[in-house]
């Protein structure tokens, strides 16, 4: 076979090459896209590395201060208290999200439902994503008013939904689930399409029942999609900002910082208070973090698609 | 097979539900976005409007968070034909960041730059600002005409002049004096002036009220308007002061008390709370009762409000949402001196064309005909121009039962300390205040609190020493 190849290669290709002279075009080609991911990206992450070591007010030149900052961020109370407060407020997110697209799913993709519409679903679940973070803020602002809302009165209870330690940071969570149940059930119907029909009818000859299907066949096959889902919902997680910002207070995140996050912690140092270096320390500080994860996410992604593989393999046996 | 028929009804069902779920929200938003429009406006981004003639000669760029500087910048094109100006609009939010972005840039534009008392001071250390003191403006010789806390703000720490504003804008006590007649027997401003003149007598204000069947205010918030007559920093050090403890003290009975309704500030209840009467829980109830306030909640009662605590540009904020109280209300001094806003002009100094922004900002500030015009057009706002306060001190505004309302506002912004205020004030306000809200809910006792307090100090700012 190689011989083969070797014998077919063509000539005319080589005098092509020739021709064409691809080196010089090809860098004017990517110089817009270069240009732009420098001035865009590289610059401001190699520049908030600069100044994460230095005291800067955001204005005038900043004066290095070696790693003091990054010792103060490890000291700073308040930063861990709202590492855990983003971890909780994913946590319960997060498990509401992929629990409801889950259910959306495993009922849109039972072969003997046969349910139609799926697009038209999909869309209306999507809605919810598409909307501003303001509009959702002010929206649940007015709905969930502790003496004057609407839920309260259709209720009849007096819950303060957004001033209370208990409550407020679960309304938040869900809020989140709310507006992105519908991205995940994308992608996890996209996942149990991907899945081939055959699994399905060889059980449904086997005699398996429709928990059998789920656990057996459809769960294991979703394991890497349902990870991705969720470890790159936890990357956005840890950069949760807008909506608890909007609806509890700015920066403040109230009631007394239980829904503070690390980047409205962040913001309030960078934007507020005139500590862009301390600002950049705890924005690299928030980086490594999602760098971790990452790295996680690649070793669990790859070891879990070899694992099915394998798994795989061991059914057909 | 029946089976199937009815969990095909019953996930046609739920999928309806979630649908329903789905598009309830997605229908509310276009009516949210448009009854919200201020919430929408604050977050959103610039409104540039340009005044005078699209072949002008000269044009200025002026950058601001109040829209009040559209008109003036029309008023100041009509009579400079030669001369158009770009109002750029920026909410509050965006705004420090936008002229930070571009004047450390060496930014041109803006020609004339706009700042609120919090932000000035950053706008002055980072050199956002000309000198107004040397040629061709010599600010000073307008100084004695300023309201002194006014042109105080404009000064950097040399005591050089960066920017004016043409505003006061003190605090003071807006009340009904419909209700003060009906619980008092007077409306008279000075009388009612008693009832807010320490916190103790604020917090016995909203016991009367209470008992005839009133509340004091709508809200706690409004206290925050008169937090401290002290400054926060002293010596490097953090100052909390027996009056900011006695504050935190009322706010708190206030609330734990049921004085107030226990609205929002700036909610759309706190608004129609200015206009008519909003719901109340019953005055019996212990608000840590659950049962107690669900039994209540079903009977709901309505109560007016007595008062708002707003700095004077209130004037204008309870004149637009309470039409159907117009000539009920009056105002009078609160219990410390204190002021909250108020926009400030500065030049670029890369600006290109200085001499027609000085001329701008002295149209704006000092020119009696247009500060004339502006009193008459805004119906209430208070200028710093002292000779036009002092030719204005009789006027009577009519939607507060003819109150001499200039006369009041300028005694009260004579008393204001400048010297009181740190550049760390809004993050400390605002920490205080979240101590407050935290000892109300009863997430925190006082003692817990207020070392909270201590802590986010230290955290923020590492320098300043905490003494507990």
């Amino acid at each position: 076979m190689a011989s083969q190849n070797t014998a077919v290669s063509p000539k005319p290709a080589k005098t092509k090459k020739k021709d064409l002279n691809k080196t010089g075009y090809g860098y004017l080609f990517v110089a817009p896209f270069v240009i732009v991911f420098i001035v865009f990206c590289i610059y401001p992450v190699v520049r908030t590395l600069y100044l994460s070591f230095t005291e800067y007010p955001g204005y005038g030149n900043p004066i290095f201060n070696g790693i003091d900052n990054y010792i103060r961020v490890i000291n700073d109370k308040f930063f861990w208290r709202d590492l855990w407060n983003t971890i909780k407020i994913w946590g319960v997110n997060i498990i509401v999200q992929l629990g409801l697209a889950f259910l959306l799913t495993i009922v849109f993709s039972d072969i003997k439902y046969k349910l139609r519409g799926l697009s038209i679903f999909r869309a209306l679940f999507y809605l919810p994503n598409l909307i501003a973070a303001t509009s959702v803020a002010f929206l649940f602002q007015t709905l969930l008013d502790w003496k004057y809302g609407t839920v309260n009165q259709l209720l009849g209870t007096d819950i303060n939904w957004l001033g209370d330690i208990h409550v407020t940071p679960y309304v938040v969570s869900i809020i989140g689930a709310w507006m992105w149940f519908g991205n995940s059930f994308i992608m996890l119907m996209a996942g149990v399409q991907g899945i081939s029909k055959e699994y399905y009818e060889a059980a449904a000859i086997d005699g398996a029942g429709r928990w059998k299907v789920f656990t057996k066949i459809t769960l294991p096959l979703l394991k890497p999609i349902l990870l991705y889902v969720s470890i790159t919902s936890f990357i956005g997680g840890l950069q949760l900002f807008d909506v608890p910002f909007l609806m509890c207070g700015g920066t403040n995140g109230n009631p007394s910082g239980t829904t503070q996050t690390m980047v409205m912690y962040l913001y309030r140092f960078g934007f507020e208070n005139n500590q862009v270096g301390y600002a950049a320390a705890i924005a690299y500080t928030i980086f490594i973090m999602i760098l971790i994860v990452s790295i996680i996410q690649l070793k669990v992604l790859g070891s879990s698609n070899d694992g099915t593989g394998k798994k795989k393999g061991g059914r057909h046996k | 097979m029946k089976g199937k028929n009815t969990m095909r009804k019953l996930l046609a069902a739920i999928m309806a539900g979630t649908m329903i779920f789905s598009m309830a929200a997605c229908g509310s938003t276009g009516e949210d976005e448009a009854a919200g429009g201020d919430a929408a406006a604050e977050s959103s981004t610039d409104d540039a409007q340009v005044s005078g003639k699209a072949d002008a000669t000269q044009k200025l760029v002026l950058w601001t968070m109040a829209a009040d500087m559209q008109q003036f910048a029309d008023k100041y094109c009509e009579s400079h034909p030669d001369v158009a100006i770009e109002v750029v609009v920026t909410a509050p939010a965006d705004y420090p960041t936008k002229v930070q972005n571009a004047l450390r840039s060496g930014a041109k534009d803006p020609d004339i730059v706009c700042a609120e008392p919090q932000s000035i001071q950053t706008f002055i250390d980072a050199g956002f600002f000309e000198d107004l003191d040397q040629e061709p403006y010599n600010a000073q010789q307008y100084a004695d005409n300023f309201v002194d806390y006014v042109w105080a703000a404009g000064q950097d720490a040399n005591g050089v002049q960066r920017c004016i504003s043409y505003q006061i804008t003190p605090s003071a006590i807006f009340y009904r004096r419909d209700i003060a007649e009906a619980v008092y027997g007077t409306s008279d401003p000075e009388a009612i002036a008693e009832k807010f003149a320490t916190y103790d007598a604020v917090l016995q204000t909203g016991k009367d009220m209470k008992e005839a069947g009133y509340r004091v205010f709508a809200s706690t918030g409004e206290l925050g308007f008169f937090a401290g007559n002290e400054p926060w920093i002293v010596d490097g050090k953090l100052n909390v002061s027996q009056s900011r403890l006695d504050q935190m003290d009322v706010a708190i009975q206030l609330y734990t008390e049921d004085l107030t309704c226990y609205v929002d500030t700036w909610s759309t209840t706190w608004y129609q709370a200015m206009n008519g009467p909003i719901p109340m829980v019953g005055d019996d109830v212990d608000m840590w009762d659950q049962e107690a306030v669900d039994a209540a909640a079903e009977g709901a009662d309505t109560t007016e409000i007595f008062a708002f605590g707003l700095p004077s540009w209130g004037v204008l904020t309870l004149r637009d949402n309470a039409p159907d109280n117009s000539g009920k209300w009056g105002v009078c001094q609160g219990p410390t001196y204190t002021f909250s806003g108020g926009t400030f002009l500065g030049i670029n100094p890369n600006s290109e064309d200085k001499e027609l922004a000085w001329d701008f900002i002295t149209f704006c500030t000092t020119n009696e005909e247009t500060l004339d015009w502006w009193i008459e057009t805004s119906e209430g706002d208070v200028v710093s121009w002292i000779p036009s306060i002092e030719k204005h001190k009789d006027d009577e505004n009519e939607y507060y039962g003819g109150q001499k309302l200039y006369e009041l506002f300028l005694g009260l912004a004579e008393h204001i300390d400048y010297s009181n205020v740190t550049p760390m004030d809004t993050e400390c306000n605002d920490l205080w205040n979240a101590a407050i809200g935290s000892i109300q809910r009863g997430e925190m006792t006082k003692e817990d609190a207020i070392n909270n307090f201590y802590d986010q100090i230290e955290s923020t700012y590492p320098d300043i020493t905490v003494e507990r």
